[in-house]
């Protein structure tokens, strides 16, 4: 767990690992044999590869949003009133007017997901809401994985002191509950996309570092790392040409499971309103609470968009650790 | 034990330092936002420039910023989290009241959570790959991926729609416990439904995976072996043996409820911490946030402590005197 930090005396019992079989990216056979194998996987990880094919579709409609979004976000619907009545003098009465706001709307042809309490397109709000979902997500862990794999990297390859101050600092950014920190950093720094990307990046730094830095220390045990120390291979170089490419099974199993966390953590941020205005999904499941139960759709909807994300990241990242790094198993 | 005790403790004093300086430095994140946030209440007719450098010599903000830190930490160590910009009153006496339903909503949420999943994580793992099993774990994985605010939101739903009942959702309607159990539970039933299914999701599988380790021991085969019932086996062997570090993950736990529950509290309307924090939030009283996430996060760093130390009492296979 990661609650139990080693300390630096393990370090020097660690067994060396054996290396893991090469999983095929060395290997490059013909395609047909190459499409058998990943048949093969999919069919091993039936879960991963629904997990998988969910963020193809989420990326594909974040990527053609303007196309596939059918509609404006924040383009008003309205309707023909049933009511209308040309001849009526009752001011008071909306019968006078001949489209009222098509607003609240149950899925239709029209509006595949219904409309929203503005009248505007649900579908459309949710599709552009992925793009905004994942966009942050990625950049956040741009962000994280860029420090955090820096970190576990030199934290892991020198050991020592070095390595115990910066799991104590990690231990320290852990102990936070990352949505406490978030809410920390709205109240101090202005809300802009650029802000919540790095705070939700910061975040992610400890998490990052801790199993790259787990990942390093085996590969620091291997004896090509002694090699390339033999024939005057420089730390700098030993860390970036060496023992980074080796991280990368982990650092794939990361990001993937990470994406999933931060997208929560967004539309937790956007549930309070904390996060700078754009159409976004915690955003619209507030909203969507207030009209609940005269119609359900948009809290639904935006709901079920958030769950399915976070479901697709992690279902993904457990098959990828599966076949990626076993030892990450958290 | 008393050696590794003392070790843990070293080990969380840095923790906590760091904790205190990160919220320190996030607090002069903006030079003067505080101050101006501070004077964003004072009628125009006062002269705006006299009002800050007034503002500012209160906070001690005009100070350097190394002689801020000394004192911040010095307040922060005895006990003084700062003052309200909009009550006036302590950080500490504004939190002291709403602590009582905050706890209460974790405990309840960590009740629900092992009644649900100790149960479910068992026959999961006695019956392993039947299709209770696979229901079962698929059921965990969606608990996982459902945010609790949308739980919250579709249990409110099910509740209006289906049992035509609504809980208050306004805060007058909160009554503590011991003031009107029916009442209170009312309000704390929803959110505490909501938070104890997304835990209970990631308690069950890591039961699962305990009790599937613990099942292939030795002593386990003795034990069916000699003729006991399943129950007893379950029960008396291996439940036992795997429940530590279902306790580790508690103590984690604690935090993420902390964290989740600012979201359910606003949107149930219990006048927790959680609450407390995003109304403050809202009404830019800086050091309110300030203090009610350093005393958060240093009760958290104390839990964690704890648990630590009662895994090592519950498996005493655990040698303190290793570095841990």
């Amino acid at each position: 767990m990661s609650g139990q930090a080693s300390g630096a005396s393990t370090i020097g019992h660690e067994l060396p690992v054996l290396s893991q079989p090469d999983t095929g990216a060395g290997e490059r056979l013909d395609t047909r044999g190459a499409a058998r194998k990943l048949l093969r996987l999919a069919v091993r990880k039936p879960l991963g590869t629904l997990g998988v094919a969910i963020i193809a579709a989420l990326a594909l409609v974040a990527v053609t949003a303007p196309i596939a979004s059918r509609y404006a976000p924040d383009e008003s619907f309205t309707r023909r009133n049933p009511g209308f009545d040309p001849t009526s003098t009752d001011y008071y009465r909306t019968d006078r007017n001949e489209f009222v706001l098509d607003a609240k709307s149950a899925p239709s042809m029209d509006h595949w997901l219904g409309t929203d309490d503005a009248g505007r397109d649900i579908w459309s709000r949710i599709v552009w809401g992925t793009r905004r979902s994942l966009g942050i997500g990625v950049a956040a862990l741009a962000v994280s994985l860029t420090i955090g794999a820096a970190l576990g990297i030199v934290s892991g390859y020198f050991g020592g002191l070095i390595d115990t101050v910066m799991q104590r600092f990690m231990d320290a950014l852990q102990a936070f509950p990352a949505l406490l920190i978030l809410i920390l950093a709205a109240s101090a720094f202005e809300l802009t996309l650029r802000n919540l990307v790095l705070a939700l990046g910061f975040v992610g730094i400890a998490q990052v570092s801790r199993l790259v830095r787990g990942k390093v220390l085996s590969i620091r045990a291997m004896p090509f790392i002694e090699a390339g120390r033999v024939i005057g291979a420089s730390d700098l170089r030993l860390m970036v040409f060496h023992i980074l490419p080796n991280t990368a099974g982990t650092i794939i199993v990361v990001f993937t499971m990470g994406l999933g966390t931060v997208i929560l953590a967004e539309a937790s941020l956007s549930f309070l309103a904390l996060t700078p205005p754009g159409v976004s999904w915690g955003q619209m499941l507030n909203s969507g609470r207030n009209f609940i139960n005269s119609s359900p759709w948009q809290a639904v909807f935006s709901g079920l968009a958030i769950t399915l994300a976070v479901l697709a990241f992690n279902l993904a990242g457990d098959a990828l650790r599966d076949v990626l790094d076993p030892r990450l198993r958290v | 034990m008393r050696q590794y005790f003392i070790h843990r403790l070293m080990l969380n004093v840095p923790v906590v330092f760091l904790v205190v300086t990160l919220v320190f430095l996030m607090g002069h994140a903006r030079p003067d936002f505080a101050e101006q946030r501070a004077a964003q209440g004072l009628s125009s007719t006062q002269d705006y420039e006299a009002a800050i450098k007034a503002i500012r010599h209160e906070l001690g903000t005009d100070r350097p910023l190394w002689e801020q830190y000394g004192v911040y930490l010095r307040d922060t160590f005895t006990g003084d989290f700062g003052t309200s910009f909009i009550t006036h009153h302590s950080v500490t006496s504004e939190l002291g009241d709403r602590l009582a339903p905050s706890v209460e909503l974790g405990a309840l949420q960590i009740a629900i959570a092992l009644a649900i999943s100790i149960p479910i994580g068992i026959i999961s793992a006695v019956r392993q790959d039947s299709w209770m099993d696979y229901v079962l774990r698929l059921l965990a994985v969606v608990g996982l991926a459902i945010p609790s605010f949308f739980l919250g939101t579709l249990l409110l739903l099910f509740a209006t729609k289906l049992a035509g009942w609504t809980p208050p959702l306004v805060p007058t309607a909160y009554r503590e416990l011991w003031e009107d159990p029916a009442a209170n539970l009312k309000m704390m039933l929803l959110p505490a439904l909501a938070g104890g299914f997304a835990q209970a999701a990631v308690i069950m599988r890591l039961l699962r995976s305990e009790l599937l380790d613990v099942l292939r021991q030795d002593y386990v085969r003795t034990a069916w072996s000699k003729g006991l019932a399943e129950r007893a086996v379950v029960a008396r062997h291996v439940l036992r043996n795997a429940l530590g570090p279902v306790v580790t993950v508690l103590g984690l736990m604690i935090g993420i409820l902390f964290g989740g529950n600012v979201v359910l509290e606003s949107m149930f309307a219990i006048p927790g911490a959680g609450q407390f924090l995003v109304i403050s939030l809202r009404q830019n009283d800086f050091p309110v946030v300030q203090g009610v996430v350093l005393i958060i996060a240093t009760a958290l760093v104390t839990t964690n402590l704890i648990v630590d130390l009662s895994y090592g009492w519950l498996d005493p296979r655990i040698r303190y005197g290793r570095a841990a």
